[in-house]
């Protein structure tokens, strides 16, 4: 089943009034990764995701999930 | 709201795109200059350009005085800001998919580039020579097509 990742980075960047960039700073990387994976273009090492989970203070789940083509959330330990 | 951190950050990222647009510039300065040494004839035009050689490290020492400075301040390469400039993600990624790209244009240009100097450089010229303008040729090549890629990935 083909997969792609799905993120909710910028709505949980809305819900603290971050801009990329304050994010940025707290998650030790440029404005232009956050934007790129805002954006859906770069998928990020295991590492970057757990700073940026770190930095909005939520567990990586609530940033990042998996979501088939077809549409449906496939996010373990979701119903 | 951006603090003067951030901003610094986002000016040592634009500030490393001019600085590797000066590096290509450079390279092909100094490339045509070396294709010029190989490929002409030994006389007036060589022996003159051999002293421009004994320019490059004043060049090289000049573009890292450059790299290293930034509108009069110094860049601390431990600086959180330069540190996440460095290490950022996207930006190595973007570097990676540059350098592959640029190694696939160099392989696939070595039969082009070896076919042109072979067929339109005097026939003079000894192997030995028509040998480093292939090389100068290639590293060339390589250099301007990596930074060429990486700055056209990592635009925004």
């Amino acid at each position: 089943m083909d997969e792609k990742l799905r993120n909710t980075l910028k709505v949980q960047r809305a819900i603290r009034d971050l801009t990329q960039a304050d994010l940025a700073l707290l998650a030790g990387v440029t404005r232009r990764s956050v934007n790129a994976i805002e954006t859906g273009r770069m998928v990020p090492s295991v590492l970057l995701a757990l700073k940026l989970a770190r930095a909005l203070s939520v567990s990586i789940e609530t940033i990042f999930s998996l979501e088939s083509l077809d549409g449906a959330d496939t996010r373990q330990g979701q119903p | 709201m951006v603090s003067p951190t951030e901003d610094r950050s986002e000016v040592l990222v634009r500030f490393h795109r001019r600085s590797l647009a000066g590096l290509m510039v450079i390279t092909l300065v100094l490339g045509a200059l070396g294709l010029a040494l190989a490929l002409s004839p030994p006389g007036a035009v060589r022996q003159p350009s051999n002293l421009l050689w004994w320019l490059l490290p004043l060049v090289i020492a000049a573009f890292s005085r450059l790299l290293t400075s930034m509108g009069g301040h110094h860049i601390d390469p431990q600086s959180p800001e330069m540190k996440a400039a460095i290490q950022d993600e996207w930006r190595r990624n973007n570097m990676l998919r540059a350098a592959r790209a640029a190694l696939i244009v160099v392989l696939v240009g070595q039969w082009p580039l070896g076919l042109s100097l072979g067929f339109l450089t005097s026939p003079q010229l000894t192997p030995v020579r028509v040998a480093s303008a292939m090389a100068a040729a290639t590293i060339m090549l390589g250099i301007v097509t990596t930074i060429t890629f990486f700055l056209y990935l990592d635009r925004e």
